[in-house]
């Protein structure tokens, strides 16, 4: 069935869908008006699960930690302050391997304090060891948060899937519900092996001796060895929809000499730049990042062996250091020449015109730029 | 709540040990004996949710003293990672079959957890909190908390030329706080009375709502005692009026225990924590008792304070 839903709808449509037991919450801006509705659902018999709201976001991860503890399939959404305020607990989640979902909805950090979108708050919680998905439409919000449950409890690893702030949280498009039936042929129940079992009482969580990095080892392994989850995940999604995702999308990059690598919502402005560079017979293209963790080095590299031109779009800013995706494709990259263009931060919008400029500015040099759009 | 078998005596004691010896706890450590007895109160069906603390230590991934699930998250969350085990419970229709119990020290309780903690108590949990209260962050090597006795040295608030008291701010009252925050019941225990401590074990968990309970629990290296003194200094906190054993229900505040009022220097003196205190210092604490006790006898307890 086709809706009219916003990004945070779309996610709490996917919850309900999803048949998701536990959700603690703490409201912020853009997120809240999802939390808000699964207080009016819960009120209104609509869902069948545990609501509460917490009096911090630190406890809300604490809450979701707890609950996915027992076993149940436990959800919760946040943005920008309210992540770094729950980083602590992140860890603790990825490293007792609990499969939590959570939609972060992008918006920069304070200070001066804004409440339009940028990457800074997805990016600063990178190495937490969760699986993090960087969306770019509302569609793709709905179906990753329910692929995201059966990645999670297969992986046994802690999922974000990120949109960005406003330009999806809180703008409307159509968007492709999928039916109960469908959903719950595709989504098992969760069946956790190790959960708070009152006849066989376990210690969680214990202090680790010397063998801590044994854990961690692990935990980057299971990031690895998540891929091959993920991609089977999605092609039988798509079986299901006929909406095909991958870890990295790219648009008209198979003859591009040049390309433009970015994650979000903007990348919708891109796209339309590269449709209009292709009629002037300007072979652009673009690499959306669609998995950032774990980082899907082969798709990355294969998508842009041939490609003579790089620039990344960083909507993101690590001070001193560049931008953050930026550094991530130049490591990757080792022989060619990748160009680092920072936009965005605190939701300054970009347009088709700069993006075309973009394109043409790395074709005309010959050596890496650094460059602001502001 | 799971249902707990009521103790009238010694002999209903269970001897079963869920908390086995051979932790890391120190010789004669009293938070690792509050816990033992909470579990005897509470009984098997019982889910340990800890802190970050001297009792985070008694476990590790190699071995475990524990025969009841234990939860570890971080030193600031006990209290919500508890709501959230509580809710998972719940929504499973599991919440009946068991007790879910924080056990945190001052400096995560009267500190660094009180948000987590007063939003729980707020939201009316059913859930039973035990602060295990060595008064200091014990586990780092004694560092002044919220919870440290005006006089007492700690190593945040060392002795020295400038400053022959040692900590010069009165402590929080934090049974008041959660009473005042909404908790369904709220009591002061003592390790040196274990049946006191029992029987508001078992009352808290027939209560319906959040509970707490402020558990004194001497601590050998930080208070600077004998291995084996423990009880006695516990004892002669009570006697001596420091530390009054009362219940607040619903608001209405019981006292325990009628201390004998022996003078605070009997409890002091077998404390190398307070052996630098002159007898005017020592006069000044005299008086701080004294007058909390007139404001309990007249029933304004609520506004008692150590100023």
């Amino acid at each position: 069935m086709k809706e009219l839903l916003d990004g945070n709808e779309s996610a709490a449509y996917a919850v309900r869908l999803s048949k998701v037991k536990c959700i603690p919450c703490f409201p912020i801006t853009p997120t809240t008006s999802m939390i808000e509705l699964f207080a009016k659902w819960k009120t209104d018999g609509l869902l069948n699960a545990e609501f509460s709201q917490l009096e911090s976001e630190h406890s809300v991860m604490s809450a979701a930690f707890g609950s996915a503890l027992t076993g149940a399939r436990t959800f919760t959404a946040t943005s920008s302050q309210g992540l770094l305020l729950m980083h602590e607990i992140l860890y603790n989640v990825s490293g007792c391997r609990l499969p939590i979902v959570m939609a972060n909805v992008s918006r920069g950090v304070s200070a001066p304090l804004t409440l339009w979108c940028d990457h800074g708050d997805i990016l600063a919680v990178r190495d937490s060891g969760w699986i993090i998905f960087m969306s770019e439409t509302n569609q793709e919000v709905m179906d990753s948060v329910i692929m995201s449950y059966k990645i999670a409890e297969s992986t046994l690893l802690p999922v974000i899937v990120n949109m960005d702030g406003f330009i999806q949280s809180y703008t409307r498009t159509e968007v492709e519900v999928p039916s109960q039936k469908l959903v719950d042929g595709f989504l098992p129940s969760i069946n956790l092996r190790f959960k708070i079992n009152m006849d066989k009482p376990v210690t969680y969580a214990a202090p680790a001796m010397e063998d801590y990095m044994f854990y961690k080892s692990q935990l980057h392994k299971a990031h690895l060895d998540s891929f091959k989850a993920i991609k089977r995940v999605q092609a039988e999604w798509s079986r299901l929809t006929k909406r095909k995702y991958d870890l990295a999308e790219s648009y008209r990059l198979r003859d591009a000499e040049s390309a433009i690598v970015m994650m979000g919502a903007n990348s919708t402005v891109c796209k339309a730049a590269v449709d209009a560079l292709r009629k002037k017979n300007k072979k652009g293209g673009l690499l959306r990042i669609r998995l950032y963790r774990p980082f899907p080095e082969k798709e990355i590299s294969n998508a842009l062996k041939n490609v003579k031109n790089i620039a990344v779009l960083d909507q993101n800013i690590s001070p001193g250091c560049g931008g953050i995706l930026y550094n991530d494709i130049r490591s990757l990259l080792k022989k060619s020449r990748v160009s680092d263009y920072v936009f965005g931060l605190g939701g300054k919008s970009i347009s088709q015109k700069e993006i075309i400029e973009v394109f043409n500015d790395m074709s005309k040099s010959s050596k890496e730029e650094k460059k602001w759009l502001m | 709540m799971a249902d707990v078998k009521e103790i009238k005596n010694i002999n209903d004691v269970p001897r079963e040990e869920l908390i086995t010896g051979g932790t890391f706890a120190c010789s004669g450590c009293n938070a690792i004996l509050g816990k033992k007895l909470a579990i005897k109160a509470l009984g098997k069906n019982t889910i340990i949710v800890n802190a970050t603390g001297c009792m985070t230590l008694t476990a590790s991934n190699r071995f475990t003293p524990y025969k009841v699930p234990w939860v570890f998250n971080a030193i600031e969350n006990a209290a919500s990672t508890a709501s959230g085990i509580l809710m998972g419970l719940k929504a499973q229709g599991k919440d009946k079959d068991a007790n879910v119990m924080c056990y945190a020290g001052d400096g995560s309780s009267y500190e660094i957890g009180l948000q987590s903690l007063s939003g729980m108590v707020q939201r009316r949990e059913n859930i039973i909190y035990i602060c295990y209260n060595n008064s200091s962050f014990a586990n780092t090597g004694f560092q002044h908390s919220s919870a440290t006795p005006y006089g007492a040295r700690t190593t945040t608030t060392p002795v020295g030329k400038n400053n022959p008291v040692g900590n010069l701010l009165p402590r929080r009252h934090l049974a008041k706080v959660m009473a005042a925050s909404g908790a369904a019941y709220v009591a002061t225990a003592s390790t040196s009375y274990p049946f006191d401590y029992i029987r508001k074990l078992q009352k808290a968990a027939k209560v319906e709502g959040a509970k707490f309970i402020d558990l004194l629990t001497p601590c050998m290296p930080g208070w600077l005692i004998k291995d084996d003194e423990g009880i006695k200094v516990g004892k002669m906190m009570v006697e001596t009026g420091i530390w009054p054993l009362y219940e607040i229900e619903n608001g209405i505040f019981k006292l325990s225990k009628e201390p004998e009022m022996k003078p605070v220097e009997e409890a002091l003196k077998l404390q190398g924590r307070f052996n630098h205190l002159s007898k005017r210092e020592i006069e000044k604490i005299q008086g701080i008792i004294n007058k909390e006790w007139e404001l309990i006898k007249a029933g304004r307890y609520w506004e008692a304070n150590e100023y």
